[in-house]
């Protein structure tokens, strides 16, 4: 489980997918709006709502799971009413999309997102040269707050197939604390996976651990502020998927409270 | 003055390199419009707020509050070196840099404030491409390429990556006016200076008489003659091939130049003869013209014009065979001392074209 920092620089092969509210601390009855971002370092652009990429789009609170509604073509993608005290979570997950990546490009990604067994079995398979026929998929959650944060409160599974989940209340979060964040594929714990966290306020900064035997990392997040945290998982693509490769971009964002850090 | 826009074809072709696009489309759009005046203009219609808040990282400053919609016009335009650095408007040549108006359209409490960004400038001349790159965009968008004389081409591109994917520019495609003097031009020149041949041919008719009404019989039976070939050939209805047809051409002519030693007057068989030569000459018109290529969307066009230049070119021979010889024409010495070593002249030369075209 070791953490680093690494710096981004020149724009990244394969980009990013989150969801950006437009308020992370919200009141009871509060309408919040629920952006859709794609890009790197967690500067994005406006998704609008697409119905035909939407395969679940969903809050769950104390109350329970709704879908999140929306006007589509239109961002922010959707809005949820915040009705309960405590966390609320919002999960976005996409159909596939596909794409054809460039050797080059697809190999440079591989890398950027830690994703080293892959490149080995394209070596093994004697592909790395190839272009690669690719289908992605979002995985993107976000924890908005409301009322004042109890620290028994915590993040959700929504059962998305990858998704990182935060075994703490980020909003109770004490200074100098590590946030445990567990990565699940298929609701599983998955090993050896890299863990990127993004702070708004210092994007080119990130700091990156890999998950352990239990799919955990703990991140030392020492800044207050907004926070993306993102995992990417690859497999071989099913056969009859007319893809080589398919992928699953999880994102998980949150605010770290001031007053914590 | 040369224009220059956007071929549909050129665009369809570099489609095929680009790499599939993902499906996740942004919001952002641009347009990119050329017009005959050999200015463009390029819209980009973008989320304001994010495009902000990139130029602001981009600049090494903390991404700050979006602030209200006039600060984001005044912010960007306040940014205007670091937002160039990202777009990229390269036509292959040296070109001076556009010049770049940033408006903001206030937002509303469900939308967004937009950015209606407004890249102008002039294509530089002789630029057979254009390339476009907006690094400001991680999203998929749509550019649409527009120009006054071709269907708009929407293709969908990649952000985020600098040098971006290229639509190409190549000549519009021409308008009919266009293609209507391109065609006459090469009809007139086809004759004067090229067509060495044709003109003797047409001097030939010329040297025989000094009745302008039986040059212009001549000439007209030639004309009606090698159109009707002329059309039908190039329609595909009759075809010959141009080792026959050359040298028959150049028979043709050496027939006519010695029927001029020969004759001393326009008799009814030479106009059947000339016609029967027009026809012939007209395949060779057709082979030239077959060469050239002719525009499908215009055949027609180009089929007529072609002709009318082709008579223009005999028509300037013959006015200027007229001016050269009108003071002599009525000498008694003129059949003599003009005609006869002309026509032989001519008789000579093509002779020598006959034998060497067989």
């Amino acid at each position: 489980m070791a953490a680093g920092v690494l710096i981004a620089g020149t724009p990244l092969a394969a980009h990013d997918m989150w969801i950006e509210p437009t308020g992370y601390h919200s009141r009871i009855g509060e309408i919040v709006g629920l952006k859709l971002r794609v890009g790197q370092d967690f500067l994005g652009d406006p998704l609008p709502r697409d119905p035909a990429l939407i395969d679940q789009f969903i809050s769950v609170d104390a109350d329970g799971r709704k879908p999140i509604v929306g006007r589509d073509g239109t961002d922010p993608a959707g809005f949820v009413r915040v009705s309960s005290p405590g966390l609320l979570v919002v999960g976005y997950r996409s159909r596939p999309s596909r794409v054809v990546l460039p050797a080059e490009k697809f190999n440079q990604y591989l890398k950027e997102e830690g994703l080293e067994p892959i490149a080995a079995l394209r070596a093994d398979r004697r592909q790395t040269g190839e272009d690669a026929h690719e289908m992605f998929s979002r995985c993107a959650k976000t924890i908005i707050a409301s009322g004042s944060p109890a620290a028994t409160d915590g993040d959700r599974a929504l059962g998305f197939t990858l998704e990182l989940v935060a075994e703490r209340n980020p909003y109770a979060l004490k200074a100098a604390e590590n946030l445990p964040v567990r990565l699940l594929y298929e609701n599983r714990p998955l090993a050896g996976a890299l863990v990127v966290a993004i702070n708004r306020a210092n994007p080119s900064s990130r700091i990156s651990a890999r998950t352990d035997a239990s799919g955990r990392v703990g991140l030392r997040l020492a800044q207050s502020g907004n926070w993306l945290v993102k995992a990417v998982h690859m497999i071989p693509a099913p056969a009859g998927s007319g893809a080589e490769w398919a992928s699953f971009w999880a994102s998980l964002t949150f605010d770290l409270p001031g007053a914590q850090s | 003055m040369r224009r220059v826009a956007i071929a549909a074809i050129a665009c369809a072709a570099c489609l095929t390199a680009v790499p599939a696009r993902a499906h996740e489309i942004g919001t952002t759009r641009v347009r990119a419009m050329f017009d005959s005046k050999n200015e463009y203009s390029i819209e980009i219609v973008t989320d304001a707020a994010s495009l902000i808040e990139k130029i602001d990282v981009a600049s090494g400053r903390t991404a700050g509050a979006s602030g209200d919609d006039a600060g984001l016009a005044r912010r960007l335009r306040a940014s205007d070196a670091m937002f160039r650095r990202r777009v990229g408007v390269d036509f292959g040549l040296r070109a001076e840099p556009p010049a770049i108006e940033y408006d903001v359209i206030r937002g509303t409490a469900t939308a967004p404030a937009v950015a209606k960004i407004t890249l102008r400038g002039r294509v530089p001349a002789g630029a057979s491409r254009f390339r476009w790159s907006y690094g400001w965009t991680f999203a998929s968008y749509a550019l649409t390429v527009e120009c006054e004389s071709c269907r708009p081409v929407t293709e969908w591109l990649e952000g985020g990556e600098p040098g971006g994917v290229l639509p190409s520019i190549a000549p519009a495609p021409p308008t009919r006016m266009r293609i209507a003097r391109q065609y006459l031009a090469l009809g007139f020149t086809h004759i004067l200076p090229h067509g060495l041949d044709h003109m003797l041919f047409v001097l030939g008719i010329f040297l025989l008489t000094r009745v302008p009404r039986h040059v212009l019989a001549q000439v007209s039976a030639f004309t009606i003659a090698h159109s009707i070939t002329l059309a039908l050939s190039m329609y595909g209805i009759l075809s010959a091939p141009a080792r026959v047809v050359e040298p028959m051409i150049a028979a043709s002519i050496a027939y006519v130049a010695i029927e001029n030693v020969l004759l001393r007057q326009v008799k009814p068989w030479r106009i059947a003869l000339v016609f029967a030569f027009g026809l012939l000459h007209g395949l060779g018109f057709a082979g030239a013209l077959k060469e050239l290529g002719l525009p499908r969307s215009e055949f027609v066009t180009a089929l007529l014009t072609f002709n009318l230049g082709v008579e223009g070119g005999q028509l300037t021979v013959i006015a200027a065979a007229w001016l050269a010889t009108s003071r002599c024409m009525s000498q008694s010495w003129y059949r003599a001392r003009v005609v006869i070593p002309a026509s032989l002249a001519i008789a000579g030369i093509s002779l020598y074209w006959t034998a060497a075209r067989i």
